[in-house]
């Protein structure tokens, strides 16, 4: 570690024999050479690869390996050389017919640098999951024991392990005695487990810096000893395409500020983001599943972090390129190509048609717009329903509602006048479709009366900094901060400086009581604000950003806007493209959808990239750019998947089964049924889309997941079924009565001169919204054979069978 | 080391390891010496050994507060502005008594216990209640909770014990609120899936039925078997009979909203009016005898468990006519006559009960005859499921007012109750932000109260 040793490949070409088998020509690499080892506890992961027509297969643990001088080092049938007397060897790799040489000097055994606490202990404790927000990393701790989650306050952490208990958890006299090394190693109960193997380089390295004292900051005051912290890992490799099944090391090396690199392979922690593609163990070795798709291997050491990216394609597919209508589908084709995913046939006219008006206005279409639509041969009639659509009212209805989730309209906080006032300011913006960029403006630096037209509500809602803070963040640009309230955040850069660098620019609005009984945001001197950890005030800064310049400004929060709708901001048109992605098409090319950084990357980088600038040209027209992705091929998918496709669901090879609102399957019951809801209080004729009211009581709302509005996420509302559901949906008096009304559907069309035919034909319309097939027909005949005459008695069993499929139930 | 392993055996070990990754590591250390379903059976023992044993819970939350030292925790030596006008009396197990309030309990006081230090910092109602039937404190001020369920972060006791244990045979969904919804009683981020099924009628109405499980008086049983085939002809028809994911689980739970409308089992279960009439009236014609008695039958066709709202026992104003006239006696009733019929029924083995409110009374009766908020002294009861018998645990000061031997928290009670039932109260599940948050945050079994 304390020596530059640079990663040559050594590449040969060789006869490898795969299996019994194939046979074929090959290069073989190996990395890295040289090798040094410098410490007792040093180690190096070796891999071994073999390149064919550009693609590589991992043989580290297929090849033999030999050690020359055995004394010096020894290596693993994994790949893993581990120090064990100065000296220099070489480690003969047997490939095949092939050998190769690999030399490994060693150094440091005799007069090894003391152990550093802060860079080699504490990713031993992280690595053992001792420091994990679920054990002694928790706020409490665990059974008195407690450690800085993930690391992050090594000095609390030294003194936790040396100070507290009078030291009773260090014995540096008999350093196996230490309760530090017994519990973990099993020596002795421990709630945990065994978590450190007596035999491990970790063991070993937590016993001889216990035998040097135990210090924090050994060797620190000799430039000789000193060890420099990381700046950065490496991951190799950083992408790897793998086919079914088959395994893959990886080799994690931290670098300093000299360029000085050392193995950390078996001290990093390792997490993959889609286990059904490839898993990875603690070791650092992914194994592929079995469904085609791309995985990220998240690698995490001392808070640096790196990504491998796995792609298994599927094999043997003759990939045939649909048509294109702009420039998603292309980024889509390619990336299902290099997948080996074929794409779901296009829809069909009412499948697409039903889709679009759910997605797009909440609302189910009638069976007259069904008939019209099919009806209609005009070669463009997509994007002339898709123009349509976004002119109507209901689709200011239906993302003031989705906006008024987001942004927390809760009555109970704003009062009722309040949450009207704010309801109304949003549905206009979307009405008349305001920039993206002028409409989060507005709300970011509202201010004034929160009882008159206007967003300045939200603030009472965030109603002090540190809420405002990560509310803002995780909102706008996708950083969900909050972890850095209490602790370095796991997977990325921010810490507890950021965290409240950020929360400065909200510390500049007051609010006030105003003579009618309401409240105004007022501006009053801002002021940076105190890092409670530290102590120390942290100068406000925007993510990522130098320190804020307030000069130019009466509001801080001009500042913070002003940097958010730059062109250059690396996160916010990202975030509103995610989570409009998200809603058209079932899943965000990230995920979760406001959860955007470097360790989480999309599934489809390129198209995330292309999207945002796209937004970007349109100067943040939203429904301009809605417009591009309903006119894609891509959303105009069928639902059905083919073979290839089925196990997809990341890379939108096929429209998504997603479930409907809470609010707008009810209006799609009431409309299907032509009986509205009397919601209490409330005039008939209002839709629950239009119900800004998020704390009505309402058994349906609570059981299909309305949110409450507690939480900027989106994730709070609720998709998942339920029995409740099931029942309420078949059997509650609720649902029957709709059917069976006397002014509703069944009723009408069984008191109507059409034909059994054609009352099947007009429920599947107003239902499904799409005609019955012959096969559906006959099915759906058998309710009027089996009525006993009554037509009225068909119709509402029909209509409640409509109801109950999931065709109905869902949107696809 | 391989015992040690295997002690851990449900799920996710604190960072993520999981059993089969365990598993792994035992059979490297071991060098094959054991094969893997030998392994799976050793692992199945130590499952049994390490104790499942309840395979049910009732929980009845006496929200408001019961007054502790006015029924099972007296203090007749105590001052007259302390000790109320109650007398104790002597039960079924010599040397321990109770109020004469709770005549019928003190009959079978052999079949449960007594646990009279339980203490925790929070005097709120809904914050109190959010810690006790989550395990965590409410980051909210109490007032403030809005909308039900209010636990909007952590999983219910119920919902975990859901999600734990599953639903077993018979189509009784796991977790069952009644009469109403508990505030707190909700599945937090767990989501919808392990959200309680609340039967949002009183049983001791007359015409008591389950909310959407009735078929509507319209619908006869034939019409529902047409639809019902309709419905599958059209979901096959659709290709919507092959889809996977959220729309697959719908389908299950159709197949079992099927079951729960039209298996005679799952139905009766909730077909209280079956119970001899003689029965209904030992367990009280009250809410919360009838709901004891529902619970009963819940718990007996297979529901994991069952949570009893019981309101109105905050009593600041006339605490001791409340007690003695409206609050105690249904209780005393109920409670009692549940224990004698699970035993009865050979269910009190299985079938964990426990009964407590969110916090005890002051002992210091305020100018009103009231009691104020007092969650420092609590008493709490427990019987079956693997509980000891008949004893009391834990001794409280001259006034009631502290434990004077060691204080239980609420952790500690959701530790115990978890382990009876076989739950691993460390074990973890991520929060949608990714956070790990365990089962319980803190706390120990109580081994003084675990047979």
């Amino acid at each position: 570690m304390r020596s530059t040793s640079l990663s040559i490949a050594l590449v040969a070409f060789v006869l490898w024999a795969f299996s019994t088998k194939t046979s074929f020509a090959a290069e073989f690499r190996i990395s890295p050479l040289p090798i040094t080892l410098n410490s007792p506890e040093s180690s190096q992961q070796l891999l071994v690869t073999a390149i064919k027509d550009g693609r590589t297969l991992d043989l580290t643990r297929q090849v033999t390996y030999e050690v020359t001088r055995p004394k010096i080092a020894t290596i693993a049938a994994d790949g893993l050389i581990q120090a064990l007397t100065e000296g220099f060897t070489q480690i003969i790799v047997q490939a095949g017919n092939i050998e190769l040489r690999v030399p490994v000097q060693v150094t440091g055994i005799k007069q090894p640098s003391p152990v550093s606490f802060r860079h080699e202990i504490i990713p031993i404790l992280t690595k053992s999951g001792c420091n994990s927000g679920s054990c002694h990393g928790k706020a409490e701790g665990q059974n008195g024991f407690k450690l800085s989650v993930f690391g992050f306050d090594p000095v609390a952490d030294h003194t936790a392990l040396v100070k507290e208990r009078r030291g009773g958890r260090i014995l540096i006299v008999n350093p196996e005695r230490s309760l530090i090394l017994r519990k973990p190693a099993g020596a002795m109960p421990h709630g945990g487990g065994l978590r450190i193997q007596p035999s491990s380089l970790h063991y070993r390295r937590l016993r001889r810096w216990i035998a040097e004292g135990a210090q924090l900051d050994a060797g620190q005051d000799d430039p000789d000893q000193r060890i420099k912290p990381a700046i950065a890992i490496d991951v190799e490799p950083q992408e790897q395409i793998l086919l079914a099944g088959v395994m893959q090391q990886l080799k994690v090396t931290a670098v300093d500020e000299d360029a000085n690199q050392r193995c950390v392979t078996v001290e990093a922690h390792y997490e993959s983001n889609a286990s059904a593609i490839a898993t990875v163990d603690h070791r650092g070795l992914i194994q592929a599943g079995d469904i085609p798709g791309e995985a990220v291997i998240l690698v995490r050491y001392l808070g640096h972090v790196a990504v491998c990216r796995v792609t298994l394609p599927r094999p043997g597919v003759r990939f045939e390129r649909p048509p294109e209508s702009n420039f998603i589908d292309r980024l889509v084709w390619d990336k299902l190509q290099q997948l080996g995913i074929e794409p779901s046939e296009p829809a069909h006219d009412t499948l697409f048609l039903r889709r679009v008006y759910l997605d797009t206005i909440g609302t189910l279409p009638t069976s007259a717009e069904v008939r019209e639509f099919v009806t209609n041969s005009v070669a463009d009639k997509h994007s002339r329903l898709i123009d349509q659509l976004l002119e109507r009212d209901e689709y200011a209805d239906y993302w003031t509602m989705r906006w008024s989730d987001m942004l927390r309209i809760d009555q109970a906080k704003i009062s009722p006048q309040g949450a009207v006032a704010m309801t109304r300011w949003l549905r206009r913006q979307l009405k008349k479709n305001t920039p993206y960029d002028q409409f989060v403006h507005a709300i970011v630096t509202a201010r004034g009366n929160m009882l008159a037209e206007g967003p300045a509500s939200f603030f009472q809602v965030l109603d002090n900094p540190e809420l405002a803070g990560r509310s803002v963040s995780q909102l706008f640009l996708g950083a969900r901060i909050e972890c850095a309230q209490c602790h370095h955040h796991p997977f990325e850069k921010w810490s507890q400086d950021d965290y409240y660098a950020f929360a400065g620019f909200f510390t500049g609005i007051a609010r006030k009581s105003v003579p009618n009984g309401g409240k105004k945001i007022v501006l009053q001197p801002g002021n940076d604000l105190k890092q409670p950890h530290t102590d120390q005030i942290v100068p406000t800064a925007a993510l990522g950003a130098e320190h804020a310049d307030f000069s130019a400004y009466s509001d801080r929060r001009e500042a913070l806007v002003d940097w958010m709708v730059a062109p250059n901001n690396p996160f916010f048109s990202r975030v509103i493209v995610n989570r409009l992605w998200g809603h058209y098409f079932g899943r965000g090319l990230v995920e979760p959808i406001d959860d955007i950084r470097a360790t989480n990357p999309a599934t489809n980088e390129p198209l995330l990239n292309a999207l945002s600038q796209h937004l970007i040209d349109l100067h943040f027209d939203i429904k301009a750019f809605t417009r591009t992705l309903l006119n894609s091929r891509v959303y105009q998918l069928s639902s059905h998947s083919n073979e290839s496709n089925a196990l997809d669901n990341q890379n939108f090879s096929h429209a998504a089964w997603k479930a409907l609102p809470a609010e707008v399957l009810l209006d799609a019951i009431c409309q299907a049924t032509d009986v509205p809801e009397e919601f209490n209080g409330w005039p008939v004729g209002f839709r629950a889309i239009q119900i800004w009211d998020n704390r009505m009581p309402s058994y349906f709302f609570r059981i299909f997941g309305r949110p409450q509005r507690v939480s900027v996420c989106e994730c709070e509302r609720g998709n998942d079924p339920s029995i409740a559901q099931a029942l309420h949906l078949m059997n509650s008096p609720e649902t029957m009565r709709k059917i069976r009304h006397r002014n509703g559907q069944a009723r009408k069309l069984a008191d109507s001169d059409m034909s059994p035919q054609s009352i099947v034909e007009e429920l599947y319309l107003s239902t499904v919204s799409r005609i019955p097939t012959e096969k559906e027909r006959a099915l759906m005949m058998q309710a009027f054979v089996e009525s006993g005459g009554s037509r009225q008695t068909a119709a509402e069993d029909i209509l409640w069978v409509l109801l109950n499929t999931k065709e109905f139930i869902y949107n696809h | 080391m391989l015992k040690f392993e295997l002690s851990q055996s449900s799920g996710n070990y604190c960072d993520g390891v999981t059993r089969r990754q365990a598993l792994q590591i035992g059979r490297t250390a071991l060098f094959g010496g054991l094969t893997l379903p030998h392994i799976l059976e050793l692992e199945a023992n130590a499952a049994v050994s390490q104790g499942r044993k309840a395979t049910s819970c009732i929980f009845f939350m006496l929200e408001g507060g019961p007054s502790h030292i006015d029924m099972w925790d007296l203090k007749p030596g105590a001052p007259k502005e302390i000790r109320g006008p109650f007398q104790q009396i002597s039960s079924a197990v010599p040397g321990t008594y109770i109020s004469e309030l709770l005549p019928h309990c003190a009959k079978v006081t052999d079949k449960f216990s007594i646990l009279r230090t339980h203490s925790h910092r929070d005097n709120g109602h809904q914050t109190g209640r959010h810690w006790v039937l989550t395990g965590y404190p409410p980051n909210f001020g109490d007032g403030q909770a809005k909308g039900m369920p209010y636990n909007e972060l952590y999983p219910s006791i119920g919902s975990i014990v859901s999600r734990e244990l599953g639903m077993r045979e018979g189509g009784v969904p796991p977790y069952i609120e009644m009469p109403n919804p508990l505030g707190p009683g909700g599945p937090g981020f767990y989501g919808a899936a392990y959200a309680p099924f609340t039967i949002e009628t009183d049983p001791v109405q007359p015409d008591f039925q389950v909310r959407d499980m009735n078929l509507d008086k319209n619908i006869s049983n034939r019409r529902f078997r047409l639809r019902r085939k309709l419905l599958q002809g059209a979901e096959r028809l659709g290709a919507t009979d092959t889809l996977t994911g959220r729309a697959k689980m719908m389908s299950t739970y159709y197949e079992k909203a099927f079951k729960l409308i039209t298996s005679p089992h799952a139905k009766k279960a909730f077909q209280i009016q079956m119970e001899p009439a003689s029965l209904r009236q030992q367990y009280g014609h009250t809410s919360i005898g009838q709901c004891a008695l529902l619970a009963r039958r819940l718990v007996e066709a297979g529901c994991r468990f069952v949570s009893i709202d019981h309101g109105s026992w905050d009593t600041h104003v006339d605490n001791f006519t409340s007690h003695k006239k409206a609050l105690v006696p249904p209780t005393d009733r109920a409670f009692s006559t549940l224990i004698a019929d699970l035993e009865q029924r050979g269910l009190l083995d299985d079938t964990l009960v426990v009964m407590m409110g969110e916090m005890g009374r002051t002992p210091k009766i305020n100018s009103n005859a009231g009691r104020d908020h007092w969650s420092q002294c609590q008493s709490v009861i427990f019987a079956g499921g693997g509980t000891r018998r008949g004893v009391v645990i834990g001794k409280s000061d001259k006034t009631a007012s502290q434990p004077i031997t060691r204080p239980y928290g609420i952790g500690d009670l959701l530790q115990t109750i978890f382990h009876l039932m076989g739950i691993d109260g460390d074990k973890t599940y991520q929060t949608l932000l990714g956070r790990p948050v365990s089962i319980v945050k803190d706390g120990h079994v109580i081994d003084e109260l675990v047979a």
